[in-house]
């Protein structure tokens, strides 16, 4: 698509020129500047231009391979793709799926953060409050709830279908490695989020995971055995990292709070950012053209 | 020794052509013998499945979340422990684990499987069966990892939810008793 431009005509740009004040104001803008009638004409053509840096239905190749570099969302993809990759039953979408709930999640999360307080006296009301006075509370709550457990099952189920696929062999093993990473993350994200809503159910969920990294003085119990090794009671030392204390508390909930909607989610993302990118340096997804059966 | 091939004596310079040897690569390169036929544009066929497929993941999260409201129990009450507490149910295996050995079902064992599971791609790199779902040059590889890995996780998880109950003694779900309230 061209711009087109038009020769400025002698004279007023209206053949009826607009009489009182209206007139007088668009006839001295002619005067000055006569192009500005033609670009507030083009201004929805510019406006577009401005922001896409490519056209909004492509239909040659070129169009269409240019509106993938062209964009900064979708340069991530190729513009050219393999049609096996495409197949639904060779991944079931599970990859993007576990991508797409972390959306929904991260979407939902910072929408509950508006009415979420990490305080013990005021968590559990706010949960109620999520029910009775909140537009849309439960089903907010609800999103995040089935978002989460369902990541849990797409990010195991991604990762069976990349081993049985043979997906992890070289050149992804380090994606492979990332992977594993970010299963290992989402299970602590579900862990940590899982004591916000401070009830029964969330306290002593977390009373008993808490309780299973104290376990960890098994180790240091041992290495102390050894003569001039202090006892370092490692388990005691990682709870209370953990839960600011000896027992699930205000401590342990801001603490699991902040991991929550911060700390752990900017990993997360981190980490999904390398995912991809070295999904395309290792040459796209897995193809059976990669190896002989 | 196989003496080093100049340049010229591959693509002899010519003044008249307008192109030229760039540079000589060693290896074969992965994209031989792939055609063009076989690759799409991603617009639109990919960028449709991807759409797709966001509009289902988001239809099936917000039916659930609109008929299977997520559970909320009393407030929180440190004197009161239920019988038995049970961890989230992704941790269940953890907690069936633990209640055979605190150490290695809690720790050790979890942190073999994951040490496990990041050292795969080093210790298996036979470049065969990549890009098919159970390649049978590759049964050695699934049968492992089903039995080590997918069946256990998936059954002390069951194990842990459904069969268990007060002081974490074995019950069938149908039989489980009911915490006085």
């Amino acid at each position: 698509m061209s711009v087109q431009t038009t020769e400025p005509k002698a004279g007023p740009p209206d053949p009826k020129p607009g009489i009182g004040a209206w007139g007088k104001l668009s006839r001295a803008i002619y005067r000055q500047a006569p192009e500005v009638f033609d670009n507030l004409r083009q201004l929805p053509y510019n406006l577009y231009k401005s922001i896409y840096r490519t056209t909004a239905f492509p239909k040659t190749e070129r169009e269409r391979s240019e509106a993938f570099f062209n964009s900064f969302l979708l340069h991530i993809q190729p513009a050219k793709i393999e049609k096996h990759a495409l197949r639904f039953n060779y991944t079931f979408g599970l990859g993007l799926i576990s991508f797409y709930l972390f959306l929904l999640l991260t979407v939902s999360g910072i929408l509950l953060m508006f009415f979420y307080v990490p305080s013990v006296e005021q968590a559990y009301n706010r949960m109620l409050d999520l029910r009775s006075s909140v537009s849309y509370g439960m089903i907010l709550r609800g999103m995040h709830f089935w978002s989460a457990n369902c990541m849990i099952g797409a990010v195991f189920f991604h990762m069976c279908r990349v081993f049985y696929t043979g997906a992890y062999k070289p050149p992804r093993e380090f994606n492979w490695v990332i992977g594993v990473l970010l299963f290992v993350l989402t299970l602590v994200l579900g862990f940590t989020g899982y004591l916000l809503p401070w009830d029964q159910l969330a306290f002593w969920a977390i009373t008993v995971g808490a309780n299973i990294a104290g376990k960890a003085d098994y180790v240091s119990d041992h290495l102390a055995m050894i003569p001039g090794v202090p006892n370092m009671h490692m388990g005691v030392m990682m709870k209370n990292a953990l839960l600011g204390g000896d027992t699930v508390g205000q401590e342990a909930l801001i603490r699991f709070y902040v991991l929550h909607v911060a700390l752990l989610p900017s990993i997360l993302f981190f980490l999904i950012v390398i995912h991809f990118w070295r999904i395309r340096k290792d040459g796209g997804i897995s193809s059976p053209k990669e190896s002989p059966e | 020794m196989a003496k080093r091939v100049r340049e010229e004596e591959i693509f002899p310079r010519n003044p008249n052509k307008t192109y030229g040897l760039m540079e000589l690569v060693k290896g074969s390169s992965p994209r031989v013998d792939r055609g063009p036929e076989d690759m799409v544009s991603a617009w639109p066929h990919l960028l449709i499945r991807e759409a797709l497929l966001f509009a289902a993941t988001f239809l099936v999260i917000l039916a659930l979340s609109v008929w299977c409201v997520p559970p909320l129990e009393k407030q929180a009450d440190a004197t009161k422990p239920p019988n038995p507490a049970k961890a989230p149910w992704y941790f269940l295996g953890l907690q069936e684990l633990v209640s055979y050995d605190a150490f290695w079902g809690g720790l050790g064992i979890p942190g073999l499987v994951i040490v496990g599971l990041m050292a795969i791609p080093y210790l298996d790199r036979h470049h065969s069966g990549i890009g098919r779902w159970f390649a049978r040059s590759r049964t050695t590889a699934v049968t492992l990892f089903t039995v080590l890995f997918v069946i256990p996780t998936i059954v002390l998880i069951i194990l842990g939810t459904y069969f268990r109950g007060p002081n974490w003694g074995f019950y069938p779900p149908w039989g489980m008793p009911v915490e006085p309230q």
